[in-house]
Formats: C-alpha cells, structure tokens, sequence
C-alpha cells in the first residue's frame, strides 16, 4: 500500500469514526439514558442523508442520471442543519406512535418492522431518492477553501467532524448530568414510579426521541458529504445493531466509553478487515461480519447486559456534601448489621428485583 | 375498475394465506412463551431453503412442505429451547430477550448468505391453469395454498378446542400462573407450542418459496413484518385473531398496489403497522401489553 | 392530639368504579382520608385494594367515580400531575431506581427536579442550580433521619429489600407531600427496619399527611392505621376502628369464606 492511498484510508476511517461516533451518542442518549430501544434509529441517519444530498445535488434534470424529489443547491452548513431537522422532524413523527407506554419488546419490535418497511419503500419507490441504487454525485463541500480531490480536503473534513463531535460530546453530557438527564435515567429504570414524582415520562421520551433523531441526522449529513453517495444497502437495521453492540462493548450511559465501543466494532472490527487480504466471494467478509457482530451481541448481553463498562456513578459530593469516608465500620454497621442484612436480600429478591 | 379491485382481492386472500401461515405460528409461540421471537423470520428462510434443496435432490411437489415443516420445528426447537430458554434462565428481561433473538436472526441469517454465497435462488413449481371465481384468478397451485392454510387453520382450532391438550394451550395463553396453579404442565404445554409455531413458520416458508419461486438468506426477515403485523393486530395468541388480520393485510396491500402501484403496497403495511400501534400496545390496562412473565 | 376525621378531608374517593373488561374491580367505592389520618385498607386477595390505590394515584383511569383532592377534581388527571399536587405512592414491588445511587434517587423527586423543562434542566441554569441546592439539603437531611447515609452513593439496585422501601419512602418525602399511598410497605423488610418504618409512618401522618395504606399483616394495619376499611370483591365491607371493623360479622365471613 502507497503512502498516499494510506494517508487517503487514514482520513476515511477517522472521518467513519467520528460520525459513528456521533450516532452512538445519538442513540445511547435514547437507549443509554432513557431505556428506548430504537431499532429503527438508521433510519433517522439515512433522513439526514438523505435530505443533505438532495439539497445540494440540485434540481433534477434529463442528464443527472438518477431519480429524487425537491432538487435544490443550498449552502454546506443550511443543508447540514436541514439534516439535523430532518432526523429530528421524522423522530417527532414516529415518536407520537412509538413512544406510547408499552413493553418494552413491544416498542423495540415497532421499531425494528419500521426501519425494515421503511427501507422496502425506499427500494420500491424509486421516485423519492432513486431506489436502490440511491444517491450519488454530491458534491464534496467547502470546495473554494480546500482542493476536494485532495487529502488535504479529506484531514480538513475529519477535523470537522471531529470539531462538530466536541460540541456534540459537551451537549450530551450537559443534558445527560442535568436533572432532566437524572429524570430520563429515573424513567428507564422504573417508570410507573418516575410518572408517580412528578416526571411526565411520555415527554421525557419524546424529548430524548427527537433528540437523538437530530444527532442521527446530523451524522447521516456529515456522511453523505464525505463519501458523495448514500443508498438504501447503507441503512438496514442491521447497521443500528452494530451501533446498538458498541453501545453496549463501550457502556450504556456513559459518553466516554461509547468512544472506546465504538472504536472496538466499528473501526478495528468492521474497518480493519478491508485491510487485510479477501477471500472467498466479494460479499463474503461482510457477511461474516455480521455474523460475529450478532454472535458479539449475544455474549455482551449474557455477560453484562448493562454494558461492559458501567455507568459513572454520580457521587453525593458533586452536590456540596461532605465525601464520605470509606470503610467506617461503625457507620456501616448502623445502617446494615449484616446478617440482617443478607436476610433482607433474599427476601428483597423476591419482591424487588423483577424489573431488569 | 371493479373489475380490478376484485381481481386483487383474489391475490390478497392468496397473499393472506401465506401470512396466516406464519402469523397464526408466531401467534401462537408469543401468546404462550411471551417472548418476542424475531428469529421467527429465519425459520421461515430455513423452511424456504429446505424445499429448495430437496427439489434439488429430486423431492418435488408438495411433500416440500413436509420437509419444510420437519426443519422449522428442528430449527425453532434449537433457538427457543437451546438460546432463548439459556438467556431467559438468566434472569433476562424482555427487551433482552428480543435482542437476544434479533442477534440470532442476525448470526443465521448471515451464515446462509455466506454459506450460499449471497445468491437467489429459483424454484420451479408447476403452477397448473388459470381458474376464474366471482371474477377473482386463482391458479390451481394457488388454490391449494388457499388450502394448506384453510386446513392449518382448521386443524389448530380443532386442536386448542376440541383437545386436552388445545384447551391447556389457550389457559396458559390466557393466565400462565393459573394455569400452573391448577396443575398444568406449563413447561410441556409449551413445548407444543414451539412444535407446533416451529411447524407452521416451516410450512409458511415453504408455501412463500412454492408462490413467489425464489429464496434468498433475507426472504424470511423481508416477509417477518406483515407477519408480526398480522399476529399483533389479531391479538397474541389468538389463532383465529391472526387470520382475519392476515386477510385484512392481504386485500389492504394488494388493493393498494392496484390502485397506487405496487411500490405503495409497502405504504399500506405502513399504514397496517401503524393502525396496530394505535390499537394495541396503547392502553395501560391492556392485559398482554404489561405482562412480563416469561414462560419458556 | 388532633382527633381524625374531624378536618376536612383530603382526598376524597365517590362511588368509584374500576373494570377490567366484564371484571369489576373495584366496585363503587366510596371513601374518604383526613390530613394526618392513615387509612388503612384490608381484604382478601383479589379483593380491589391495589385498584383502588392505582386509581387514586393516577396509574388506572378509573370507569367510573370522582377522586378528589383538597375538593379539586383530579379523577382524569394522569399521575405526574397528580404527583405534582402532592400525591406520592410506594408500589408492591419497590420502584427504586436501580442504577441511580440513593441520593440521586432521592434528587429525581426533589421538587422542580422532575425534568419537566429542557429549556430549565439545561440553558435556565441558575434556578435549577438553586432547586437542585435545596433538594440535595432535603435529602441530606432525610439520608439522616433514616440513618442510610452510609448508602448515600450505592446504586439502589445493591440494596437490601427493606433499605429499598426506605429509599421509596424517602422519596416521597422529598416531595411534601399532602398524600402518601403505601402499597403492602412493609412486605419484604427485615423485622428491625419493618419496626423503623412503622414508627416513620405514624410520624409522617403526625406532620399533617394523610395515609392511604394497603397492608395484609394485620399487626401492622393495628399499630399505624387510625381507620380501617375491609375490602372484598371490589366493595367495602366495613369501615371503622381496628377493633370495631374486626368484630364485624361481614369481615369474618370474607375472611373465612
């Protein structure tokens, strides 16, 4: 391998990395944080996608080879914003059906079937954004500053994204440490109880919802610009599997961590196979890869099913109490005499612990 | 214009028949074990698959759907009794277990694509002479789908009501903790239950690949959301209940077809999956909607 | 002391109906709880009791009936709102939040904490910070009261049961609240912390809550409950002191069929 078509894969995958990134936030807030198992969250990635390419491909003509709606050429930052609002406009609608109080199954398969009949529409009706073969064409952005046909242009986008991940990351932690956040994490863990303080559970979701669904679209934005081209093949629900498993290899409800899971899946798992030598029939590693991904899935759920790393606990000291001092055996003893203690869990187990 | 839409009424009550197949099995399979099996899906490739491969080897016609329904009780046995029954010992929840069997729809689907190599394949299938009815078309080879699920259907009811056995299935359905307290084998009663869903997603897959004369690793995941559509609409468990709403899905989707194109036929299950979430899963008191008890 | 019964009432149930299909579960109810009062409500199993409670805490929509609050009609509104006018309940199965630690479960029923406004959680810091200070003070002072300091920062999940039904009490309390549901609260606590929690339901009844209280152990129903009221097939049977209620020749024929 050359030295440039090196440094060309090294931006492609810090580009991938980052967006991935993104959408792993995008969906830890709405399943990390408040408990919604949104399988249909690519779908709010392809909106953005979407939605980003047809405002600067321009309007359709007889030559440009390929079939969309509402062709137009609107700046770089208007279209990425358009994608935001995409995600966020299509989460609001779905959100009114699918985050209605329900088992938890329940809304996780309604999600699943969406994201499978969504992407059978897409496929059958090529007039919208040209079946399966999608999109191709879009012009690389930011073209007057930096030459697009150049490496030079690809490390200057990864900084963007990177830059645009920041913000992200500060935006996500802000919510999820407010007492917003602590109500969402209260809901996921018992609604009914949450609904009985105070907390309005179905606009809490809702809110997340969306929110996510802006962060999703902005990723499929941000995507679509860097590789030019975006089709249905991009987006089976397969795709928020793979998000869904870095989620739970890196940590539910914990930001930092979901960088290190999704390092793990997406880049040395996914990336770093087209690296090495192929075998057998074009098709064949990818396959494969979902194999393992769905096998990956299955022992993070029977080993830790509430991630590998856990969620950071929020010490009492965050909120001006004095610290507490460890291993203070008198304290300890007053609160559990531990035989007592052991008594209690047993008897708690029967009556307590049913819920995840 | 009339003429049409008779006309694709006809081709929905085939389609239905196809869907009931499948939807009365998961019906039946969720209604008892309250586990969301996704997995259901790959099964009914698997079916697909079987009768392809003994087309191959020479058995035609329709024992197919024989062999069909012998891998879907041996593939569904393996997933429910040897993955979920291991995660649901384990003190999962029901979001798990639906993941869990979405990563086993995941790992089957994907190793028949690569064992065989991302191909689709076709299936021949004499279809026999164009038959006409109150101005619908039917083949003879349609006409006989019509039959297989007419006859599944009988047979199952025959069974959850005339047998002792039946009647055990529908009170575990209804009240598993009843039912145990009046001295139920549950745990058998819902081995029937894998059996018998087990057999009837083999069939569907079989009578899917002997109507459509294709199979792909993806058939079965393709064709899953009509089908659980038709199982929620029609209500957990209720077998009847799954192939009204089959025939309702059916005619909706290949009315809509003809009026719009076929492309909008995915909007009607759209619309199909959207009716069911206002209908069903809504309501708090709802029985099923808030039950969580797993019974494996 | 204060005799019951003779304030107005606080909440008040009418003629209440719950129904499951063709099953009515609860079955024109009509009862009423003091501020300071605990009412405690018995009966067999399947008798209506935990409809009734779910009812009055807004997680059923009831069929039929009136629930209401400090005379303000509150039958159609859902629980968070009810929550808000200072109604809180504890479940059968103790609700806490099992990967919040106990303070934080604690903070999330603070008053204002319930994250109702994304604009105030997130952009309208000041105030928040404000709400946020009193309600860690709150809850420092109950982590106190309750001796439970020590868990301050275990994750609720790690608790035993009776630690659990401490942390659910205490939430309520973060609240003030006006109304206090309890659903078998003693059921699953260790016999030291069962005897804690009793003495802590008659003190909070004592500050002026009025105590609505489902409990099989009739011992317990005995030692908190001012009032008591038999439950059987959706209807009540009896009403009165603990004593009257248990010479009552209905009440012995529920009980022993």
């Amino acid at each position: 391998m050359s030295f440039s078509s090196l440094d060309f894969y090294l931006a492609t995958v810090v580009v991938i990395f980052g967006v991935d990134v993104l959408s792993a936030w995008g969906l830890n807030l709405q399943y990390g944080y408040a408990g919604i198992p949104n399988f249909s969250f690519i779908v709010f990635q392809a909106a953005g996608a979407y939605t980003a390419a047809i405002l600067t491909l321009g309007p359709m003509t007889a030559t440009s080879g390929q079939t969309y709606v509402a062709g137009t050429h609107v700046p770089f930052p208007v279209a990425l914003l358009a994608a935001v609002a995409a995600g966020a406009a299509l989460s609001a609608v779905i959100g009114v059906f699918a985050m209605k109080r329900m088992r938890a199954d329940y809304q996780a398969a309604i999600l699943l079937i969406l994201a499978l009949i969504l992407n059978q529409f897409i496929v059958t009706d090529t007039s919208l954004f040209n079946g399966t073969s999608g999109l191709a064409n879009v012009s690389r952005p930011l073209g007057s500053l930096v030459n697009p046909s150049t490496t030079g242009w690809q490390w200057a986008y990864a900084a963007l994204v990177w830059a645009i991940c920041a913000v992200v990351l500060f935006a996500v932690q802000r919510l999820s440490r407010s007492s917003w956040g602590r109500a969402l994490r209260a809901q996921r863990d018992h609604d009914a109880a949450a609904a009985a303080l105070g907390c309005n559970v179905v606009a809490l979701k809702m809110q997340v919802f969306v929110i996510g669904g802006a962060i999703a679209g902005l990723s499929g934005g941000l995507l679509v610009f860097y590789l030019q081209a975006f089709n249905t093949a991009s987006w089976g629900y397969e795709e928020t599997l793979a998000i869904f498993v870095s989620i739970l290899i890196g940590g539910v409800a914990n930001n930092w961590g979901v960088i290190l899971g999704t390092f793990l899946v997406q880049i040395v798992f996914v990336e770093v196979p087209n690296l090495l030598p192929q075998f057998g029939y074009i098709g064949l590693v990818d396959a494969l890869e979902w194999v393992v991904i769905g096998l990956l899935w299955m022992a993070a759920i029977a080993l830790r099913p509430q991630g590998v790393i856990p969620e950071r606990r929020v010490r009492a000291e965050r909120f001006g109490l004095p610290a507490l001092r460890r291993a203070l055996p008198a304290a300890t003893a007053a609160a559990a005499p531990g035989q007592q203690g052991a008594h209690e869990e047993r008897l708690g187990a029967t009556g307590g612990a049913s819920r995840r | 214009m009339s003429s049409v839409v008779v006309e694709s009424i006809g081709f929905g009550i085939v389609d239905a028949s196809i869907i009931s197949i499948g939807a009365m099995g998961f019906s039946l399979q969720f209604g008892l074990t309250n586990v969301f099996n996704i997995a259901y899906g790959t099964v009914l490739t698997l079916g697909a698959f079987a009768a392809y491969l003994a087309e191959q080897w020479g058995v035609v016609g329709w024992y197919d759907v024989l062999i069909g329904a012998g891998v879907g009780v041996i593939a569904t046995w393996l997933i429910g009794k040897g993955i979920l029954a291991t995660f649901a010992r384990r003190n999962l929840g029901l979001f798990e277990l639906i993941t869990v069997s979405l990563a086993v729809e995941l790992v089957v689907q994907y190793s028949v694509d690569a064992a065989d190599g991302e191909q689709l394949f076709s299936y021949s299938f004499d279809q026999g002479r164009a038959l006409r009815f109150l101005g619908m078309v039917f083949t003879v080879t349609e006409v006989e789908i019509i039959g297989v699920a007419v006859g599944a259907f009988v047979l199952l009811e025959c069974l959850l009501r005339l047998t002792k056995t039946g009647k055990a299935l529908r009170a575990v359905a209804e009240e598993p903790r009843l039912a145990r307290a009046c001295g139920i084998p549950t745990s058998r009663i819902v081995n029937v239950a894998w059996v018998l869903s087990g057999a009837l997603a083999g069939v569907a897959g079989v009578v899917y690949i002997i109507n459509s004369l294709t199979v792909s690793a993806f058939t079965g995941t393709d064709f899953l959301p009509l089908l659980l559509a038709a199982a929620i609409l029609g209500r957990a468990g209720s077998v009847s209940g799954a192939v009204v709403a089959s025939l309702a899905i059916g005619i909706a989707t290949q009315l809509v077809a003809a009026v719009g194109g076929t492309g909008y036929s995915t909007i009607a299950g759209f619309g199909i999956l959207v009716l069911v979430l206002l209908a069903r899963p809504g309501g708090v008191t709802s029985g099923l909607a808030l039950k969580t008890e797993v019974t494996l | 002391m204060l005799a019951p019964g003779d304030l107005r009432p606080l909440v008040e149930v009418c003629d209440l109906v719950v129904s499951y299909g063709a099953v009515r579960a609860v079955d024109g109810v009509t009862i009423s709880v003091a501020p300071g009062e605990v009412l405690g409500i018995v009966g067999p199993n399947g008798a209506g009791k935990s409809s009734l409670l779910a009812a009055v805490g807004g997680q059923l929509r009831p069929t039929s009936g009136q629930i209401r609050l400090d005379g303000v009609d509150v039958t159609k509104l859902p629980p968070h709102r009810r929550a808000r006018r200072g109604v809180v309940r504890t479940f059968q199965d103790t609700s806490e939040f099992g990967r919040l630690t106990v303070f934080e479960n604690l903070l999330v029923a603070g008053l204002g904490m319930h994250g109702a406004s994304l604009y105030a959680a997130t952009v309208g810091a000041r105030a928040q910070a404000r709400r946020t200070a009193t309600a860690a003070e709150r809850a420092a002072e109950l982590l106190a009261r309750f001796e439970l300091e020590p868990m301050r920062d275990t994750y609720a999940m790690e608790l035993s049961g009776g630690q659990r039904r401490l942390v659910e009490v205490m939430r309520g309390l973060m609240r003030e609240p006006k109304l206090m549901l309890l659903d078998e609260p003693t059921v699953g606590v260790a016999p030291h912390l069962s005897e804690q929690l009793r003495r802590e339901y008659r003190r909070i009844a004592a500050s002026g809550v009025a105590v609505l209280m489902i409990e099989h152990v009739l011992e317990v129903v005995e030692e908190v409950s001012d009032r008591v009221v038999v439950m059987d097939n959706g209807s009540v049977i009896a009403e009165g002191t603990y004593d009257q209620v248990m010479q009552s020749q209905a009440v012995r024929e529920a009980y022993l069929g």
